[in-house]
């Protein structure tokens, strides 16, 4: 059992050594020790960076602490040594590509066990027992780059319980894990607490199915600038309000059958790791249509997006403009289909926004279109004014809305949107919506949009297909 | 053998051959690289590979050593350079197709008390290898979907490949460092990796072999 | 970035991956190398598409010499690139690691002869010209170049010169320029 706590905490990132705006402000919390919470608050509010100080990766990495401190079992964190502090504290982190030094799973879990200085005689034994925890004795040899999200979560989860530490925290675990591994991984977390008395601080916007398993709720302000523990009541209804407020009470039409095709799939079987994603015989997206795509986490939506686009190896057939993906012309193909990444940066080219700008309007097939229309889109997503601001400086939200701009701005015919609305504060999100349905009724334009966030934008949608059990089906309602 | 003398003793091997003009000499270390890749059993279609991939370069320079050198000995000197390719590649592959990188990089770490950080940093970027070449895919496709080509002359794919990298490195850093890595803190070993005289004697006896049919014995 | 010597895991994962990035783009222009070098070598100028290229092979070290502007930089840029090479089945084989070696010193040294005071285009063009010059000695023993006409010589020592300055040079200046408006760089101290 472990104790943490945070007192009066500041902490800013920083450029050189000058620091930037405070992220985090005057913090105070004392986590319940040998408990499980749930930490929630808006996108931004500074969750992962509360959870990295925890675990002793700040400041070491970025930034400064300006005031306050973080005490671990009453010392002081920042007087721990590293290695000792790696027997007391490890984290998960909601990237689950980068978190791996080794090739395979067995090599991690040495690798780990190897740092802690774990006699070698007692590190195979630590590592079966670990394996068999995670139920993932079968993954023991293979190459960590091939699993899928939800595999590679668990094996991160498994380095934890091998190097035995009292504190677990976990940075939005689940975005990229299947529903089957969450629920896997949740029910191990429930036994590391209960049996073994970890104290686990869990982060997350999304409050789906922690129900039944947390002591605690601790919500963080969008400035950064308090930490509020819940009753069991505000607690409870927090969570009651989040299932309700997760979507509409609307009806979508189904699809007319005689209406042009944007994509068709045949046969097409994706995989992620040992698992299958999609196993479709036939499927069509409708042209000129906006088709919304819902299914769980890591059933396959982005990676249907991305073989779609050129960008993921499949078998059968995806058919766009009457070519197979796979054989088209890349220069050509790019041309008639655009995807949105899930990840803004991605998306950019350049270093400000008016460079950024430029370069769309200069490639628009709706140049004309565009360039008149510009000034007042900027003005409705409140991007104007920010022509020679750095992109990668933006806020989260701000490269959203500008990246969603530039690839409407190209005037593609068919554009596939990976979580266009993650981090968009609520105006914010009707000015794209807004901004989408206008663009998509002028330019004709087909779009297929993955979105978690349901709530508000069924004006938008058209259609809705639903991706479970490997299949894709129209569905009237949301949900 | 042990990682380290073995890559220590095949770049020996090719640095020396990069001196000296001895064709037979290449043709013998090349057919013993071979012997060594196929008795590791080493994919036919790899080996395929091996064999016709060095024929490029390796004609192309002696081709031009044919037309282009100003010696007597231009014919002599054109076999020695197509041989000397063939040495490097069999020999280069000898090693690196029997040693998974993993097993040289601890074997650095252990032998060569090459320091940690740069043992495992080097490690945790190269297991990145598939995301990188994804990544570089992905930077062209975004290029291409807003109407630019970039090709291997433009600055903007180098320039988001180093941002990918700043991330990555980043994340990958952190997670290390959760995984209990510490910079110049001592670890333990399960895989402990040793040199024994049996080792010495693999790099010794080769390499005196070696001066012996370069220097000793006339041959072409 | 902070001017500070010491090597961090951040900065070595950093600079290993930037080098095999630059790897992975040099992999994909692998057919260009062998298509000029197939079409040259009839008329006996096959080794000038090893030169026409070099700027492109050899460009890993001046562009992380300006990046990290620190001792080490440039050798370690070029020598990671050459083994990550090695390992993906090169067809230089064992001579990769030294060629990687050879390059690294010469990129490095450009540096140096700066006193690492100059990571700018001082020290780039440095850089440039050391590593045309180390490299072309190399070849001068491994590839026989030695023994060509003198006009031949000079004719590829230019083309070696013109291929560096444009890849190690030019381009890693536009590249370290786009990167230096981004102040991504100076936020990156550890």
């Amino acid at each position: 059992m472990a104790t943490v706590s945070v007192d009066h905490l500041s902490f800013s990132y920083t450029i050189g050594d000058e620091p930037l705006k405070p992220t985090l402000t005057d913090l105070s919390i004392s986590f319940v020790s040998g408990g499980f919470t749930l930490l929630t608050g808006p996108s931004g509010s500074g969750k992962s960076t509360l959870l990295k100080l925890i675990a002793g990766l700040y400041p070491a990495f970025s930034g400064k602490v300006t005031a306050g401190h973080i005490t671990l079992n009453d010392q002081l964190l920042s007087e721990i040594s590293p290695t000792k502090r790696s027997q007391l504290v490890a984290m998960m982190f909601q990237n689950p590509n980068q978190q791996f030094a080794m090739d395979t799973v067995e090599n991690e879990l040495v690798f780990a066990l190897e740092n802690q200085q774990l006699p070698p005689v007692d590190i195979m034994p630590r590592i079966d027992r670990a394996l068999a925890f995670l139920e993932i004795t079968d993954l023991r040899d293979r190459v960590i780059s091939t699993l899928s999200g939800g595999e590679k979560q668990k094996v991160a989860l498994a380095v934890i319980v091998a190097m035995d530490t009292d504190t677990i925290l976990l940075d939005e675990p689940f975005a990229s894990v299947d529903p089957d591994a969450r629920q896997l991984l949740l029910g191990k977390l429930a036994r590391l607490q209960r049996e073994d008395h970890k104290t686990i601080i869990l982060a997350d916007h999304d409050l789906e199915d922690y129900g039944n398993y947390i002591d605690q709720m601790v919500v963080i302000n969008t400035a950064g600038t308090a930490l509020t523990p819940l009753s069991a009541q505000e607690k409870d209804q927090r969570l009651a309000s989040f299932s309700r407020s997760k979507t509409d009470e609307v009806r979508f039409a189904l699809p007319d059958k005689k209406t042009p095709p944007a994509i068709q799939l045949t046969d097409l079987k994706l995989t992620a790791g040992t698992r299958t994603l999609l196993n479709q015989p036939s499927f069509v997206f409708y042209r000129d249509h906006v088709t919304l795509l819902t299914g769980p986490n890591g059933v396959g939506k982005s990676t249907l997006l991305t073989a779609i686009a050129k960008l993921h190896d499949y078998s059968g057939s995806i058919i766009v403009d009457q070519t197979e993906v796979r054989k088209s012309r890349k220069r050509i193909f790019y041309q008639e289909l655009g995807l949105v990444f899930q990840d803004a940066e991605e998306q950019f080219l350049n270093v400000t926004v008016e460079e950024e700008l430029a370069l769309s309007t200069k490639n628009s097939r709706n140049a004309d279109y565009f360039s008149a229309k510009l000034p007042d889109f900027l003005k409705q997503l409140r991007l104007d004014g920010l022509n020679d601001h750095v992109v990668y400086a933006l806020s989260g939200g701000q490269k959203k809305k500008l990246q969603i701009l530039e690839m409407l701005m190209m005037g593609t015919p068919i554009l596939l949107f990976d979580e266009p609305f993650t981090g968009l504060d609520f105006t914010s999100l009707q000015q794209v919506l807004s901004l989408m349905q206008h663009v998509a009724h002028d330019c004709h334009q087909t779009y297929v949009i993955v979105s978690h966030q349901l709530y508000g934008i069924a004006d938008l949608i058209d259609y809705h297909v639903k991706l479970k059990n490997q299949q894709l089906t129209y569905s009237e309602v949301l949900a | 053998m042990n990682p380290t003398l073995k890559f220590l003793l095949a770049v020996l091997i090719a640095l020396e051959i990069s001196f000296t003009s001895v064709w037979v000499i290449n043709v013998v270390l090349a057919a013993l690289g071979l012997i060594v890749i196929l008795w590791h059993r080493t994919p036919w279609k790899r080996v395929g590979l091996l064999l016709l991939v060095p024929l490029i370069p390796a004609t192309a320079l002696a081709v031009a050593m044919l037309m282009q050198g100003r010696g007597n000995n231009n014919v002599h000197f054109a076999i020695v350079l197509f041989t000397r390719i063939y040495a490097y590649v069999f020999v280069g592959s000898a090693a690196t197709l029997t040693t998974p990188i993993q097993t040289l990089v601890m074997s650095l770490e252990q032998n060569a008390h090459v320091p940690s950080k740069f043992a495992y940093g080097f490690l945790g970027a190269f297991n990145l290898m598939p995301k990188i070449v994804s990544e570089v895919a992905t930077i062209r496709a975004a290029g291409q979907m807003r109407g630019q080509v970039l090709h291997f002359w433009s600055p903007q794919l180098y320039f988001k490949a180093i941002i990918a990298s700043l991330n990555w490195s980043e994340n990958l850093a952190e997670a290390m460092t959760s995984h209990g890595f510490v910079e110049e803190a001592p670890r333990t070993h399960l895989t402990v990796i040793t040199t024994s005289w049996w080792d010495w004697v693999l790099i010794i006896v080769p390499l005196l072999l070696l001066q012996v049919g370069l220097f000793a014995i006339p041959l072409p | 970035m902070k001017r500070s010597n010491a090597w961090h895991l951040r900065d070595i994962i950093l600079l290993a991956l930037i080098a095999i990035f630059c790897g992975v783009i040099f992999w994909v222009i692998g057919p260009l190398y062998n298509i000029l070098t197939v079409a040259l070598t009839p008329v006996g100028l096959g080794p000038a598409a090893n030169d026409i290229l070099m700027g492109v092979w050899c460009m890993a070290g001046p562009l992380a010499g300006i990046i990290f502007k620190r001792v080490g930089a440039a050798f370690l840029g070029e020598f990671l690139g050459s083994v990550v090479e090695m390992f993906l089945g090169g067809q230089w084989g064992a001579s990769t690691m030294i060629s990687g070696v050879v390059q690294g010193v010469a990129s490095e040294l450009g540096f140096t002869f700066t006193g690492y005071k100059n990571f700018n285009w001082l020290g780039l063009n440095m850089s440039v010209l050391t590593t045309t010059i180390i490299t072309f000695a190399w070849d001068m023993a491994r590839n026989g170049y030695a023994s060509y006409h003198f006009g031949l010589l000079i004719a590829l020592f230019i083309i070696r010169l013109i291929s560096m300055w444009i890849f190690g040079g030019l381009l890693s200046k536009a590249i370290t320029n786009l990167l230096d408006r981004t102040h991504l760089l100076q936020a990156q101290t550890r």
